[in-house]
């Protein structure tokens, strides 16, 4: 060591015990040296005083011991006892403060407890366990003990043992015989620890007694809790709770519990001290990190803000606050809070489940339409036309059912999830797989009504249902049919990965035929992703039903799974775009709001409040696959029976019906305006009735009759195009589109709608006649030049002509019986659609902008290019400006640009040129110009290229190409 | 272990003091009170039980009772809260049970052993352990016996060895593992160093060692619990900590040991409130309070895969010297955490105050 390298500087000689060098006893050496040892030898020297007394250097010896190893065990001096000095005055007071009154306690207690003794006892002791048997003897050698003690117990006693025979103790004895057979192993193992009673007798104990007990019970628990023994711990503290029950030990039994990862026996403990002491500091924090573990995270943040209001410092807290918090951000996806992964999880297979009897009821609904009007006309009748003819009460009457079976579903989801939380609260630790099995035998035993119904389906197929031609996605294959079945029960079975095989066949099978069948090919593709979800197989199942979707766009089933998959690969955001998506399609999926609302919050704390920045665009839905999707969901629910709960299903025929009522009353109320011709409060009743029921046809037909009237075409072609993507095949809404069509001049349109309703129904009159009309506007339109000669007068005169639409009515409503019933109104109402057909604006000479502005807007308002030619023949090019004054509009410069161009550049190219030139010089050209949208900047491309073809001296090409700049073009 | 060296390390302060007129054996605390007994033996070879009552920092004299034959030891531990009956073991080998407010004749009463008891310790009482209440007695004619103060005349258990062995001194015994009401063992020390554990539900001897050196004292950290550390203190100042967890085939229990003084450590007891911390007094008139700290992990698998036990460590929280004599006797007040008493050879019992044992 050191001290050996150190040459004898002084060759002194060495101490006399230890034979330590004398050069060693010296402050510069004791310094510098490490070796603890040596040190401790030198400082016994010193101490000793062979060498001579050296107080000073003794006490830097020990400092440097000290400093080496404060635990050596030369530094232990005799002590005496500590004194008063040894202590401030306060910590002195204390000591003796403390005692004094621990003494006067317990002087006091002795005097109560010496009146309370006595009958007592007797009790107690009847309690006591019975005597050891009596003269057991037991050899301290080790050797001979055991056969001695054993052929004690075996072989015949003597008398005088016999006396003392305990039969009792014999029996218990000869039991333990049997334990000490694998004595050995009971040695060496730790004996169980359920071997400890868990309450304590304390019958006739005094209140101080108890609390004594109980304080003992409790060191044990910490003691044991200290060496990490939490099972012994928590037994302690139950004794001690047994005794007497204080917050304090139900605090540290919680502690326990959750060192044992038992959250739900620490929540309760947790529970009962905020009971006791509602402000515990511990309490709370530990409920907080047993939330945190349950994955309660709403819940234990709470309670670290009720901590951190009360202690603002408490760095565990804060700690755990932003653990917490990490953990929301990071724990969303996979597993979840159970809370809400749970959710998902149920809502996912109730979704999955239900989506799927809706598909599959749906399917089975079309094809059963199919085979019943096998002889409909049109194929789209079939699927689904035929409902939307018919009558309003069976149809409300679906939709109605459509609810109550989401309301079931509702129901059951809720139960599944309060069982799931039970199943959570019972075994916390696992409680994922526990419930993952759960939810599978709710699963199973919910489907099993399914396969029935998948079953059926199967035989219709093979039953050649096909042949209807009605259902579109009924033309599987009968051995891809198969191999989906097959599929379908390997899944509900919870065999995902056979399942997958099994599809994939199907999708072999299906490809091979060509891409004749789109629907069934995206069924399989969004089944098999199914299965992929379930193996947690997220990429392939992405893929999949990014295939499904490919096929048909907008289905449901896959973007909720390509959701879920998103969501667990933590791509929140092409997470939250698909059930946004989703939610367009059909808004009462509760699973894709919940996932939606977490999603958003995972993705606020993401990227902040611009998150929604970040995101993809999401895609519109069109309508037709939103309601087509409102079709799906409900018509199934007709041939569902409800197999649940036949109180909740009445109350809901009781909603329904009541809404029904009010639904009716508004609806013949407004009927009743049609008839007195009070048309805009007939569209407002009807507009209420809307809000009642989205679906009903009728009211959309009935108030685009009341815009017909009122003149509202635009209106009227929106609720017709409305009722058209429902039912595609509404012959009414045909009807009134093409006359919405004929008010909007839009005679192109209108003929084919006339011809659609001539195509479903060839036996309509009305629209024969009306086709005519229309087709001879169109002709005049087109020869509009001759047209424009016509007119005459300085009146606008738009005659109302009660014609034949009431006759037209009368007929259509006959043809369709149905509706009679419901829209008495419509046949009633006096038809005062105005005829423009055989009428001309009048167009007189605009003196002042005053005036020309009046002429315009009845132009416009009836978009009569005629008129306006007319208008524009007659005025003066260069007034224009003036005349226009700064009410030039897009919509004026549009007609303005039609009517040169259909009814004047043909004729007058000069003129128009003339018109155009100075249209350009009119106030607010230059913005009306920059709004034009493509379609009419094309118009305005057309009149030049009419202008360029069509020469005129009052105008060379090259002028021509100047204003076409001046337009833009 | 730092933070017991720091400026919270606990100090033992001398409360009071009492001279006595006797040779004190054994001192104890009588349970729920401010009050304390002194056994021992007078001058004129008689035995003496003296009950005194702490008065703030002085001693009261409450009662005295004289016996016929010297007291070596006693014990409150088989007896109810209410009754607070002591057990005494005296040189004539008498083991006595007497009601102190009717002391002059004992409520129980046995001529156990032929020489002297040495040691007594009782279980099942005062709330600290389950099953009957027992009282173990170790004497100097080699015998452990245990008796049940409902059982007149003999034992329940007899612990001898065979005919024909020597018979080898028992200085001390203690009761341990009372965790429920089968289970309970004791353990012995002899002057020649052996130790024996007695499996009294199995009635087997579970284990034995031998340190080396005389046993003067053992104690179980607690009776009633899954039997945890026993300390074993011996006559050349060693002392030594068994972990008594897991117990090996072969090795037994693991141990970790410590000298504490040059001269023999007459008592080890450990502090009620907290098991793992304990005094052991010394010949030299001293005592040290020292902490037992556990390892990280308490028993790990041997090369065989059998279970066995780590120790642990040791540190030494504060250490006085009261006397120049040995001090005999050390109990801890079951009531006041802190609150302790010792009696010593130059005839005085002291009361001390052990500072700070919460922090540690």
């Amino acid at each position: 060591m050191g001290d050996e390298s150190v040459p004898y500087l002084l060759g002194e000689g060495t101490t006399k015990t230890y034979q330590i060098p004398i050069s060693h006893l010296d402050y510069k050496f004791i310094e510098k040296c490490t070796d603890v040892k040596h040190l401790e030898k030198i400082l016994r020297v010193l101490r000793s005083g062979e060498e001579g007394c050296y107080p000073e250097l003794t006490l830097v010896c020990e400092k440097r011991i000290e400093h080496l190893d404060p635990r050596s065990r030369a530094l232990r001096k005799d002590k005496p006892a500590a004194t008063a000095s040894d202590f401030t005055a306060e910590e002195w007071e204390a000591i003796n403060s403390e005692l004094t009154s621990w003494l006067t306690e317990m002087n006091e207690d002795d005097k109560k407890s010496q009146l309370l003794r006595t009958d007592t006892l007797n009790e107690r002791q009847d309690n006591l366990p019975p005597i050891r048997c009596s003269s057991s003897c037991l050899s301290t050698n080790q050797n001979k003990k055991l056969q001695n003690k054993r052929s004690k117990k075996n072989i015949p006693r003597d008398y005088s043992e016999w006396d003392k025979f305990d039969v009792e103790k014999e029996c218990s004895k000869i039991d333990e015989d049997c334990e000490e057979s694998n004595s050995k192993a009971r040695f060496f193992s730790r004996p169980s620890l359920a071997a400890i009673e868990k309450k304590i007798d304390t019958t006739g104990m005094t209140k101080r007694e108890k609390i004594f007990i109980a304080t003992r019970e409790k060191e044990k628990g910490n003691e044991a809790f200290a060496t990490g023994d939490y099972v012994e711990a928590v037994t302690y503290y139950t004794r001690s709770i047994s005794v007497i029950p204080t917050a304090a030990v139900y605090n540290n039994k919680a502690q326990a519990e959750i060192k044992l990862q038992d959250w739900d026996s620490a929540l309760q403990d947790c529970e009962k001290v905020l009971d006791m002491e509602p402000g515990n500091i511990k309490a709370l924090m530990r409920r907080a990190t047993v939330h945190m573990h349950l994955q309660n995270y709403q819940t234990a943040i709470e309670d670290l803000n009720k901590v951190l209001s009360v202690e603002p410092e408490n760095s565990m807290a804060k700690k755990s606050l932003i653990e917490i918090e990490e953990k929301l951000k990071g724990l969303n996806p996979v597993s979840g809070p159970p809370g809400k992964g749970k959710k998902i999880l149920i809502q996912e297979i109730e979704d999955s489940e239900s989506g799927e009897g809706r598909g599959e009821n749906a399917e089975e609904c079309e094809r059963r339409d199919g085979d019943k009007t096998s002889a409909a006309p049109a194929a789209a009748r079939a699927a689904a036309g035929e409902p939307a003819m018919g009558n309003a009460h069976r149809k409300s009457h679906g939709k109605g059912g459509g609810k109550g079976h989401d309301r079931d579903t509702h129901k059951q989801k809720e139960s599944a999830e309060s069982r799931g939380k039970k199943g959570a609260s019972e075994k916390s630790e696992k409680h994922l797989s526990d419930h993952e099995g759960e939810v599978n035998g709710y699963l199973r035993s919910h489907e099993k009504s399914e396969s029935a119904e998948a079953e059926e389906l199967c035989k219709s197929h093979r039953g050649g249902s096909q042949s209807a031609g009605g259902g579109s996605s009924t033309s599987l294959p009968p051995t891809a049919a198969k191999l989906k079945s097959e599929g379908n029960e390997l899944f509900k079975s919870g065999q995902f990965g056979e399942a997958v095989l099994k599809y994939s066949e199907a999708i072999e099978c299906v490809s091979g035929l060509g891409e004749q069948s789109p629907d069934d090919l995206s069924i399989l593709y969004s089944n098999r992703a199914a299965c992929y979800l379930k193996e947690g197989n997220c990429s392939d199942c992405i893929q999949d039903c990014n295939r499904a979707l490919e096929l048909q766009p907008f289905s449901l089933k896959p973007l909720l799974r390509r959701a879920m998959a998103n969501e667990s690969m933590e791509r929140y955001r092409q997470a939250y775009i698909d059930y946004k998506t989703v939610l367009q399609i059909d808004s009462s999926i509760q699973a894709a709001h919940d996932s939606a609302n977490r999603i958003t919050k995972t993705l606020i704390d993401q990227d902040g409040p611009s998150w929604r920045e970040k995101l993809p665009p999401i895609p519109v839905v069109p309508v037709a696959a939103q309601l087509h999707r409102w079709d799906g969901g409900s018509l199934p629910s007709e041939n569902k029976p409800s197999t649940v709960d036949v109180n909740r299903e009445e109350q809901l025929q009781m909603n329904r019906e009541e809404a029904m009522e009010k639904f009716k009353r508004l609806k013949n109320e407004g009927n009743d305006f049609v008839k007195t011709g009070e048309y805009e409060k007939a569209a407002n009743k009807y507009s209420e009735c809307m809000k009642l029921n989205t679906e009903e046809c009728t009211v959309y037909t009935n108030r685009a009759l009341c815009y017909l009237k009122l003149y509202k075409y635009e209106e009227a072609k929106r609720d017709c195009d409305h009722v058209l993507q429902t039912e595609d095949s509404n012959i009414k809404a045909f009807y009134r589109r093409a006359l919405a069509y004929k008010g909007l001049q839009n005679y192109q349109a209108s003929v084919d709608d006339f011809n659609k309703v001539l195509l479903i129904d060839p036996n309509v009159l009305e629209a024969q006649k009306e086709l005519e009309e229309v087709t001879q506007l169109l002709h005049l339109d087109s020869s509009a030049g001759a047209g424009s000669e016509q007119t005459r007068g300085k009146k606008i005169t738009i005659r109302e002509v009660t014609e034949a639409d009431e006759q037209e009515e009368r007929q259509l409503a006959t043809s369709e019986d149905a509706e009679t019933h419901h829209v008495p109104a419509e046949e009633a109402v006096p038809k005062r659609v105005p005829q423009r057909s055989s009428e001309k604006l009048c167009v007189w000479e605009p003196s002042n902008a005053y005036d020309f502005g009046q002429i315009i807007n009845a132009v416009n308002a009836n978009k009569d290019k005629a008129a306006c030619a007319d208008l524009l023949t007659i005025t003066d090019p260069k007034t224009l400006p003036v005349l226009l004054s700064n009410k030039l509009e897009g919509e004026i410069l549009l007609i303005f640009i039609q009517s040169l161009e259909h009814y004047i550049a043909g004729k007058d190219p000069g003129l128009a040129y003339q018109h155009l030139f100075y249209l350009s010089k009119a106030e607010r050209f230059k913005v009306v110009l920059a709004l034009l949208s493509k379609k009419e900047k094309e118009e305005v491309q057309q009149l030049f290229d009419v202008l360029s073809e069509s020469q005129s001296d009052q105008y060379s090409l090259e002028h021509l190409e100047s204003l076409k700049k001046v337009y833009e073009l | 272990m730092s933070a017991a060296l720091g400026p919270e390390r606990p100090q033992v302060v001398a409360h009071a003091q009492q001279a006595l007129s006797y040779t004190v054996f054994d001192c104890k605390w009588v349970p729920r009170s401010a009050r304390l007994l002194c056994l021992g033996s007078a001058a004129r070879g008689t035995g003496v039980v003296q009950l005194y009552e702490l008065h703030g920092a002085r001693l009261e004299l409450l009662r005295e009772i004289e016996k016929p034959k010297p007291i070596k030891c006693g014990t409150f531990g088989a007896t109810s809260l209410q009754q607070r009956y002591l057990a005494t073991g005296d040189f004539d080998g008498n083991l006595n049970i007497w009601n102190l407010e009717a002391p002059e004749i004992p409520v129980y009463s046995v001529k156990g052993h032929k020489e002297i008891i040495n040691s007594i310790d009782g279980v099942g009482g005062l709330g600290i352990g389950e099953g009957a209440p027992e009282i173990v007695t170790g004497s100097r004619d080699g015998t452990v016996k245990v008796w049940d103060p409902r059982q007149n005349d003999t034992p329940v258990a007899n612990m001898e060895p065979v005919q024909g062995e020597s018979k080898r001194d028992c200085w001390t015994v203690a009761f341990g593992n009372a965790y429920n009401q089968e289970e309970r063992v004791v353990c012995a020390g002899y002057d020649n160093g052996d130790i024996k554990l007695f499996d009294l539900k199995t009635m087997s001897l579970r284990w034995e060692t031998n340190i080396k050196n005389g046993v003067c004292s053992v104690e179980f950290d607690r009776k009633d619990i899954n039997m945890n550390k026993l300390v074993a203190t011996s006559l050349e100042g060693k002392f030594h900590v068994f972990d008594m967890r897991t117990q090996h085939p072969t090795k037994g229990f693991a141990s970790v040991s410590e000298k504490a003084q040059k001269s023999t450590i007459w008592q080890v007891r450990h502090l009620p409130q907290n098991r793992d911390i304990f005094m052991t007094s010394g010949g030299s008139g001293s005592l040290h309070l020292w902490k037992y700290e556990y390892p990280a992990q308490r028993s790990k698998k041997d090369s065989e895969g059998s279970e066995m036990g780590v120790a642990g460590s040791l540190s030494l929280l504060q250490n006085v010297t009261l006397s120049t004599q040995p001090i005999s006797s050390l109990d801890w007040s079951p009531d006041k955490k802190g609150l302790c008493v010792c009696g010593a050879f130059d005839q005085t019992v002291r009361v001390l105050i052990v500072t700070k044992l919460n922090k540690i």
